[in-house]
C-alpha cells in the first residue's frame, strides 16, 4: 500500500475548505474584543504592595467547610488559570465541593520589587496572608494548596511554618528538579544566573514565554494556530481559544532576587533533595511538615514531569500522605473537562475527611 | 506506477487544469490580476492586508501567527503537489518531497544565518523558515529586551582579524574608553559566535527530522496506514520536527550551547549598561546602579519595618487578652496571684516596647 493518498483534487479542496474557514473566522475573530477572566465573584480581603488575597464568594446553598483553603499560586503566569471561565473553573467547583476557597495573587512585579527575596515572598506576604485568614476564622491552622512553583514555596512554607498548616496540597508541584526528563532544568544548568540578574534586574516575561515556547516550539508556536482555524467558526471555542492565548502571554516579569534563589537552590542545587535551603533566617527541611498531605500530578506534564512531583514521597514528615494522578498535562488539570469533574472532588474529599 | 485507479496522464492534466483554475480564481477573487509564484501564499497575504488594519492589536498579533502558520502548511502542500506533478506516482511524490527537505537542511541554515539567503518563491525555500520558528522566538524576545528591533547583533561580523583588532591594548589620553568600547564589541563577538553555535544547531536537527519522516512514513506503509491529506502530512513533519528536537535538546551539548548564548547576550547587556550609567554619571545623572543600591536599601528597611509592626501587632493582642477579665479571676482562690500576673506581663511587654523604640 503507498503511504500517501493525497489527490490534487483532494488538495485543492482541502485548501478551498481551509481558506473559507479561514475567511469566516475572521468575522468572528473581529467580534470578539473583550476576553473575559476570572469568573467567580470574589471580594478582596487583604492587598498588600502589589498583592491582592481574595475570598471567592460560595453558591448559598452549599455548606462550606470551618477550614479555609489558601491557594497559592506560582509567581509565573497569572493564577486566573484556576478560574478562566464558567465551565472550566478549579475555584468555582473547589467550592462547589464545599470548601472555603482564598488566592493570593501576587500581581506584576515591576523594576522597584527587584529586590523582593523568596523570604519577602514566603515568610512575608504568604505568611501575613495566611494570618489574615486565621485570625478571621479564629483558628490556628488553615488548609494551603500550593500550585507549581506555588507548591514549592508551599513546601517551604510549610516546612518553616508547621504550626500554621493543617493540610497541604501541591499541584504539578516539583520536588525533585533533576529528573532526566525535565527539559526546564537541563537548560538551566549552565546559565549564569548571577550575571542575568545583576544585568536584567527582574527576568522579564518575554524571557519566560521564549523558555516556555522553546519547550515544543512547533507545537506551540505553529501548530496550534493552524488547529485553531478549524474552530474559529464556533463562537464559544474562539472564545475558550483566545483566553488560553491571553493566559499563555500575560507573563508577569519575576523579581530578580526570588528568581535567582528559586533558579540556584532547586533547578541548580536540588534543594529539597539535597537540603541546605535557607530562606532568610530559617532552614527548610521537609521533615518539618508533619500535616497531611495530598500530592496531585499530571501524567502528561511537559513542564515538571511526574517524577519531579513523586519525589515528594517519603522525603517529608507527614504519616497522611496521599497521591492523585491525573491523565493530562500541567495545564489540562485545571482546565479539561474531565480535570474539573474529577480533580476539585478528589481535593473536596480529601480535605473534608481531615478537616473535621 | 501507483495503481490508484485516479492516476493516469489525463486525469493529472484535469487536476493540473482544476488547480490551476482554482488557484487562478482565488487570486482574481482577492483582488489580484498579477499572476504570482505562490499564488495561495500572495491571495492570502493580500486579504490579510486588507482586513487587518481594522482588527485589534491583541487580534492582529494572534492573526498574524495564524496567517504565518497557515502559509508553512500551504508551502509544504504547493511543494507535495509539484512533485506530485514531477512524480510517476505518488511514492515518488513523497519521496522527493522528503529529499528536498533534506537537501534544504544540509547547508540552508547556514545560509539563514549569514544572511546570504535568497529571496526566492520557492515554497521549499520558504518551508525552512519553519525551522527558524526556535530562531525565530529567541530573536522577538532579545528584541523585547532591546531598544533596537530585531537582534541588531545577528549579522555582525565575528573575523579573527576583528578579534585581533579588539585584543590591541590602547593608546593615550582616550585609552580607557577606548578600552570600554573594545571590550564591549569583544562581547559582542562572543555573543554572535554563540548564536551562530546555536543556529548551526538547529540547521543539523532539519536534517534529522527529515529523516525522521521519512521512517515514520516508512512506518506508515508497514502498519498499511495512509495519509490522505496536506494536513496529515503537515501534522506528520511537525511530530518529526519536535520528537527530534526533544531528543536533543536534552543533550548536555544542548545545554553547553543555550548556556553560552544567553549568558554572552547577558555579558553584553551588562557592559551596555555600565557604559550607560557612566555616561549618565559623567552628566550628574543618577545611574541604574545608584538606583539599584537604593532599592536594595529601602527594601531592607521595609524588611525591618513590616517585621517590627507584625511584633507590635502581636504585643498589642496580648496586652489586650491580658486586660481581659479572666474567669479565674472571679475566683476567690485566684485574686491574689492575678496583679502579680499582670503586672509581670506588663513589665514584659515594657521591655519589649523599649526594644522596638530603639
Amino acid at each position: 500500500m503507498q503511504p500517501f493518498n493525497i489527490r490534487p483534487d483532494q488538495m485543492a479542496e482541502e485548501m478551498l475548505d481551509y481558506s473559507r474557514k479561514l475567511g469566516k473566522g475572521v468575522q468572528n475573530l473581529l467580534n470578539a474584543e473583550k476576553i473575559d477572566t476570572g469568573v467567580t465573584p470574589k471580594v478582596e480581603v487583604y492587598h498588600e504592595d502589589k498583592l491582592s488575597l481574595y475570598r471567592y464568594e460560595a453558591p448559598g446553598d452549599v455548606v462550606q467547610s470551618s477550614v479555609p483553603t489558601l491557594i497559592v499560586y506560582a509567581l509565573v503566569n497569572r493564577p486566573y488559570m484556576t478560574d478562566l471561565q464558567e465551565n472550566r473553573s478549579t475555584i468555582r467547583n473547589l467550592l462547589a465541593a464545599g470548601q472555603d476557597v482564598y488566592l493570593v495573587d501576587w500581581g506584576y512585579p515591576d523594576e522597584a520589587d527587584r529586590s523582593l527575596t523568596m523570604d519577602d515572598y514566603i515568610n512575608g506576604y504568604l505568611d501575613r496572608c495566611v494570618d489574615v485568614i486565621r485570625k478571621r476564622h479564629k483558628l490556628d491552622k488553615i488548609n494551603l494548596l500550593g500550585i507549581c512553583q506555588g507548591g514549592a514555596f508551599s513546601l517551604c512554607y510549610a516546612s518553616m511554618h508547621p504550626d500554621k498548616v493543617k493540610n497541604l496540597i501541591t499541584m504539578v508541584t516539583p520536588v525533585d528538579f533533576k529528573t532526566p526528563d525535565n527539559m526546564l532544568s537541563a537548560w538551566v544548568q549552565d546559565i549564569d544566573v548571577d550575571t542575568m540578574i545583576d544585568t536584567l534586574g527582574n527576568v522579564p516575561g518575554e524571557l519566560l514565554n521564549w523558555t516556555f515556547l522553546s519547550l515544543k516550539p512547533f507545537s506551540l508556536t505553529g501548530q496550534k494556530y493552524l488547529s485553531m482555524v478549524d474552530v474559529l467558526e464556533d463562537e464559544n471555542k474562539l472564545k475558550n481559544f483566545l483566553r488560553m492565548e491571553k493566559w499563555i502571554f500575560d507573563s508577569p516579569d519575576q523579581a530578580g532576587e526570588t528568581f535567582r534563589q528559586f533558579i540556584k537552590d532547586f533547578y541548580q542545587k536540588n534543594g529539597f533533595l539535597s537540603g541546605g535551603v535557607k530562606i532568610g533566617e530559617r532552614v527548610v527541611d521537609l521533615k518539618n511538615v508533619t500535616c497531611p498531605l495530598l500530592n496531585i500530578y499530571a501524567e502528561q506534564d511537559h513542564l515538571v514531569p511526574p517524577d519531579a512531583s513523586r519525589a515528594l514521597r517519603g522525603i517529608t514528615g507527614s504519616k497522611d500522605y496521599t497521591e492523585l494522578s491525573f491523565p493530562g498535562g500541567h495545564i489540562g488539570i485545571y482546565v479539561s473537562g474531565k480535570a474539573q469533574k474529577e480533580v476539585p472532588p478528589a481535593i473536596g474529599n480529601w480535605l473534608d475527611e481531615r478537616s473535621k | 506506477m501507483s495503481d490508484s485507479p485516479f492516476w493516469n496522464e489525463d486525469w493529472m492534466k484535469t487536476q493540473q487544469k482544476y488547480w490551476e483554475n482554482w488557484t487562478d480564481m482565488s487570486r482574481k477573487a482577492m483582488g489580484m490580476e498579477q499572476p504570482a509564484k505562490s499564488p495561495l501564499e500572495s491571495a492570502m497575504d493580500h486579504w490579510w492586508q486588507g482586513i487587518s488594519p481594522s482588527t485589534t492589536d491583541f487580534n492582529q498579533d494572534f492573526m498574524g501567527k495564524m496567517m504565518d502558520q497557515s502559509k508553512s502548511f500551504f508551502r509544504l502542500a504547493e511543494s507535495y503537489y509539484q512533485n506530485a506533478g514531477q512524480s510517476k506516482n505518488w511514492l515518488d511524490a513523497a519521496n522527493s518531497t522528503i529529499a528536498d527537505l533534506q537537501q534544504m537542511f544540509s547547508g540552508g541554515m547556514d545560509n539563514v544565518f549569514n544572511g546570504a539567503e535568497t529571496a526566492g518563491d520557492d515554497a521549499m525555500h520558504k518551508m525552512m523558515a519553519f525551522w527558524e520558528m526556535p530562531m525565530d522566538n529567541w530573536q522577538r524576545m532579545v528584541s523585547s529586551l532591546s531598544l533596537m528591533p530585531g537582534d541588531a547583533l545577528r549579522n555582525m561580523p565575528h573575523t579573527d582579524g576583528l578579534d585581533r583588532f579588539l585584543s590591541a591594548p590602547g593608546l593615550g589620553y582616550m585609552r580607557e574608553e577606548e578600552g570600554q568600547y573594545k571590550r564591549l564589541m569583544q562581547r559582542m563577538a562572543e555573543y554572535q559566535r554563540a548564536l551562530g553555535e546555536y543556529s548551526r544547531f538547529f540547521s543539523n536537527l532539519g536534517l534529522l527530522s527529515a529523516n525522521r519522516l521519512r521512517d515514520k512514513v516508512q512506518g506508515l506503509v508497514e502498519e498499511g496506514k495512509q495519509i490522505d491529506s496536506a494536513r496529515g502530512l503537515y501534522d506528520l513533519w511537525v511530530s518529526s520536527s519536535e520528537e527530534v528536537y526533544g531528543e536533543q535538546v536534552m543533550t548536555p551539548e544542548y545545554a553547553k550551547i543555550h548556556g553560552k548564548m544567553v549568558n554572552s547576550l547577558m555579558a553584553v547587556k551588562q557592559k551596555l549598561s555600565h557604559m550607560v550609567d557612566e555616561s549618565l554619571g559623567s552628566l550628574n545623572m543618577p545611574t541604574r546602579r545608584e538606583l539599584r543600591t537604593l532599592q536594595d536599601r529601602l527594601q531592607e528597611s521595609r524588611r525591618e519595618y513590616k517585621a517590627l509592626r507584625s511584633e507590635v501587632e502581636l504585643l498589642k493582642e496580648q496586652v489586650m487578652d491580658l486586660r481581659k477579665p479572666s474567669p479565674a479571676s472571679a475566683e476567690p482562690a485566684a485574686k491574689q496571684a492575678a496583679p502579680v500576673k499582670k503586672a509581670a506581663a506588663k513589665k514584659k511587654v515594657s521591655k519589649k516596647k523599649a526594644a522596638v523604640k530603639k
